[in-house]
């Protein structure tokens, strides 16, 4: 086997091709070499932006078994100043707003800092863990809940 | 009254309110009157860090390559973070638990706690990687006319409110004089300091520590002082679970959840909270001027971190029930900080990226002699 591991020397965040396996380099098999970055401006390139890659509005590759007559529901979200979006796909509300180019302020996206709190004018969420930040009655956190029916909301 | 270490009247643990009922006596969390501070701790514990695993060697190169004005930036931030730190480290132990009667709260309130001190740990370790002497810096918080100012604004409502339950535990309710002074100590007003303590203490957390996150964000933004930006994220980590706390407390508080009469006094303090707020923003508008004095530096200049205090000014307050105070700023003026202040919650293994949740040595200041392979001399 003969393969030398080469690593970007720029640590952009967890994905796999940060690795490629060549198979040129017989005379010194598990080298690590660096691998010049691609452009000049890499260096620069600000890493931990852990926010979704993919457009969370995008279907799955490889979905959940949907099942037969019973459609993938949508749900209408409004915003009060007249801005719309769709929440189909995504994994959270502000996942999906954000695909839509609605900007929610965040900060811990897993309920603990309220930074998303947002008012819930009409409709009802479903939160996967219950968030640990303050709620009023009429709020609710993007970050961590799904819509269980179409929503007015106030940003 | 006088606190007892281990509290032997027999009472009912889970009727106490949070403040001012029985001392508490056996530290049980197997049944919570608010449940909610059981899951504080238990998150905070599971966000335990150390400052010494984060590699600064690169901020050291990074600072000494600043210019003047930009050194003046980085270095008042720092200590006016350590004066914050340095107050919160002790202040919630002194002031709160004396009066705590909830054994969940009185565990929440020293993790917490403890956790400051972890930050103000991490600036001894900032500071003594970046210049050769550390005391220089220290010795300034405390003669500094712009920080001194902060601090007396920071700490009056924790003063003022230890002060008067010191005597509480000493002499009881009633009018006493000592040392030809008059005191009243009324509960009413004991419960009056302690709310607004809270509000203060939300202000710090909320608003005070965010603008100093701004600061410190906008140097690594350029890829500048990173190592320094690592630990303030591990920090305004640790800042947002103090801040859902507090907010917490306040809301149980003004909403009388278990002492109807502290709905009463949020009620009645409506204005002070108002202007509490208020006085805070300002004091950080001032600060602004005094940092960006010798000139701004890029990505963040005096009117866009005023515009940024405006933005969380509103955001705190309306968490807390109340109307914004800059109706004018909609829009956060710092879009950026939002993915600094992102902890790292997607799970990444850690010899794939060098991220801060993988901290030992996250930052890669290692050089290898093939990197100067093709040197020539």
């Amino acid at each position: 086997m003969s393969a030398a591991l080469k690593q970007r020397d720029n640590d952009s965040a967890g994905t796999d091709d940060e690795f490629e396996l060549t198979g040129d380099t017989e005379a010194q098999p598990f080298e690590l070499q660096p691998v010049v970055p691609d452009s000049a401006g890499d260096s620069q390139v600000q890493t931990e932006f852990f926010l979704p890659e993919h457009n969370p509005e995008e279907p799955d590759a490889s979905p959940q078994i949907e099942f037969e007559g019973m459609p993938r529901p949508a749900y209408a979200v409004q915003l009060d100043d007249g801005r719309q979006a769709v929440f189909r796909n995504a994994h959270t509300l502000l996942e999906s707003l954000e695909a839509q180019d609605i900007d929610v302020h965040y900060q811990c996206r897993e309920g603990y800092c309220g930074s998303c709190r947002t008012q819930l004018l009409e409709g009802s969420v479903h939160y996967h863990d219950e968030p640990m930040a303050y709620l009023d009655d009429d709020e609710i956190l993007p970050c961590c809940c799904i819509p269980k029916s179409d929503l007015k909301i106030k940003l | 009254m006088a606190y007892t270490t281990f509290n032997r009247n027999e009472f009912d643990t889970f009727k106490q309110p949070m403040f001012f009922g029985e001392n508490v006596n056996v530290a049980r969390y197997d049944i919570q009157k608010h449940k909610i501070f059981e899951s504080l701790i238990e998150k905070q514990l599971s966000f335990f860090w150390r400052p010494e695993e984060v590699d600064l060697t690169n901020d050291r190169k990074d600072y000494i390559d600043l210019p003047e004005h930009e050194k003046h930036i980085f270095i008042s931030n720092l200590k006016y973070q350590t004066l914050l730190d340095s107050v919160q480290g002790r202040s919630p132990n002194i002031a709160l638990l004396p009066v705590v009667s909830l054994p969940e709260l009185e565990t929440w309130i020293e993790t917490w706690s403890f956790s400051e001190t972890i930050h103000s740990r991490s600036y001894t370790h900032i500071v003594r990687n970046i210049v050769p002497n550390p005391a220089e810096i220290f010795d300034d918080i405390t003669k500094n006319e712009y920080i001194v100012r902060r601090a007396i604004s920071v700490t009056k409502y924790y003063d003022d409110f230890i002060q008067l339950s010191n005597y509480y535990q000493q002499l009881g309710e009633g009018t006493h004089s000592i040392n030809g002074e008059t005191i009243e100590v009324s509960m009413h007003e004991l419960k009056r300091r302690l709310y607004l303590t809270m509000v203060s203490v939300n202000v710090l957390e909320a608003i005070r520590f965010y603008v100093s996150f701004a600061c410190s964000f906008a140097f690594a933004e350029r890829a500048k002082m990173e190592g320094n930006a690592k630990i303030i994220k591990l920090i305004a980590r640790d800042e947002a679970l103090h801040l859902t706390g507090t907010q917490h407390m306040l809301q149980i508080m003004a909403k009388g959840k278990d002492d109807p009469e502290f709905a009463q006094i949020a009620s009645e303090c409506r204005d002070d909270v108002v202007k509490i707020f208020a006085e805070a923003a300002q004091q950080e508008k001032d600060w602004a001027e005094y940092l960006f004095k010798d000139g701004s530096m890029i990505g963040l200049n005096k009117d866009i971190l005023c515009q940024y205090v405006e933005y969380i000014a509103n955001q705190r307050i309306t968490a807390l029930g109340f109307e914004q105070i800059f109706p004018t700023i909609k829009n956060n003026p710092l879009p950026w900080i939002n993915a600094w202040l992102n902890s790292d919650n997607v799970q990444v293994a850690p010899q794939e990226a060098e991220i801060s949740s993988y901290l030992v040595g996250a930052i890669d200041s290692e050089v290898d002699t093939a990197d100067l392979g093709d040197f020539d001399l």
